[in-house]
């Protein structure tokens, strides 16, 4: 995955100790560190306790990060390892011995949610730098099913004929993301 | 992706951002206030990001690397005894995400015992001389 610049200027801010880029960096992976733990059967306090740690560790390494690349991949190896570490505390208090099925170093599941959770971290990414009016009509468009072209129209101000072509002007702005087109195999074949 | 995928995507990624708890991102955003700008960082050895790591459950033994100092610490039940090496004296404090839980001085041999043994994250930090040194988080 090439560098995204937007990553590597809020790690720099965040060193610098910019508060708010670090919060910005918070925001775009945060929806990373919940999924990893919900996919190890982990909510609420036990989330927590395992997201306390990873953005503690995050917050310790800022200054060592050669490669803001190499983030997601960082973060989730880390967000991994404490939930493993917390449930094999939580299993030597209920039982002992059998930490078979736990996990495996090569997981192919694992893999595809890291993918997953990279092209979700781009399209949002891509999404916040898309104009206004791109936003607007988009987020009408999400709705399943999509709010009537009659309701757009109205909501938005965009002639009922001008929506399809428009929306379609959109999701180009979106493909010509750089960092998406990379992550997400988005450009146009 | 054609307009409909990259659309579906888009949605699916913007819900999973929505279903993030925000108790996730107030953590995450209060961390920040832990920086140590002041302090060199001790790695614990093998540096986790060579992949060779105990798992943390395992570890009694435990050594944090700084630049011109190590830390050694041995877990016992009921506290945590260690060494800096080399020997100097000076002042090391057992902190938690609450802050300092524990102070205790560092002889002429390095020596000191910091307890309880903390339960959940903790880190040390170090004053010695000109040196302020913070180990890692480490959960045992």
């Amino acid at each position: 995955m090439r560098d995204d610049p937007t990553v590597v200027g809020l790690v720099e801010l965040a060193r610098h100790g910019d508060a708010g880029a670090w919060n910005d960096l918070v925001d775009r992976y945060a929806p990373l560190v919940w999924a990893i733990c919900r996919r190890y059967g982990l909510g609420g306090a036990d989330a927590e306790d395992v997201a306390a740690c990873v953005w503690l560790r995050l917050v310790e390494r800022l200054d060592t990060i050669r490669e803001p690349a190499a983030l997601p991949g960082w973060l989730a190896t880390t967000v991994r390892r404490e939930c493993l570490a917390l449930l094999r505390s939580r299993r030597r208090q209920v039982l002992v011995g059998d930490e078979s099925g736990l996990d495996t170093v090569d997981d192919p599941a694992f893999e595809e949610l890291l993918v997953t959770q990279e092209q979700h971290i781009a399209l949002r990414a891509a999404f916040d730098n898309l104009p206004e009016h791109c936003r607007r009509l988009l987020t009408l468009l999400f709705d399943d099913p999509p709010a009537p072209y009659a309701e757009i129209s109205s909501s938005t101000g965009t002639p009922v004929g001008a929506i399809g072509p428009t929306r379609r002007r959109c999701l180009d702005k979106l493909r010509s993301d750089p960092v998406l087109a990379a992550v997400a195999g988005a450009e146009q074949p | 992706m054609n307009d409909d995928e990259i659309l579906a995507a888009l949605a699916a990624a913007r819900h999973s951002a929505a279903d993030v708890p925000e108790r996730i991102r107030e953590i995450g955003r209060s961390a920040f206030a832990w920086r140590t700008v002041d302090a060199e960082l001790a790695a614990l050895t093998p540096d986790p990001a060579v992949g060779a790591r105990a798992e943390p459950a395992a570890v009694r033994a435990l050594t944090f690397a700084a630049r011109d100092l190590t830390i050694e610490v041995e877990v016992t039940d009921d506290a945590l005894h260690g060494q800096v090496v080399p020997p100097q004296r000076g002042e090391i404090e057992l902190r938690d995400r609450s802050g300092v839980v524990a102070v205790a001085q560092v002889d002429d041999v390095g020596w000191f015992v910091l307890g309880p043994v903390p339960r959940g994250m903790f880190r040390l930090h170090l004053r010695a001389g000109d040196a302020v040194v913070v180990t890692e988080w480490i959960t045992i």
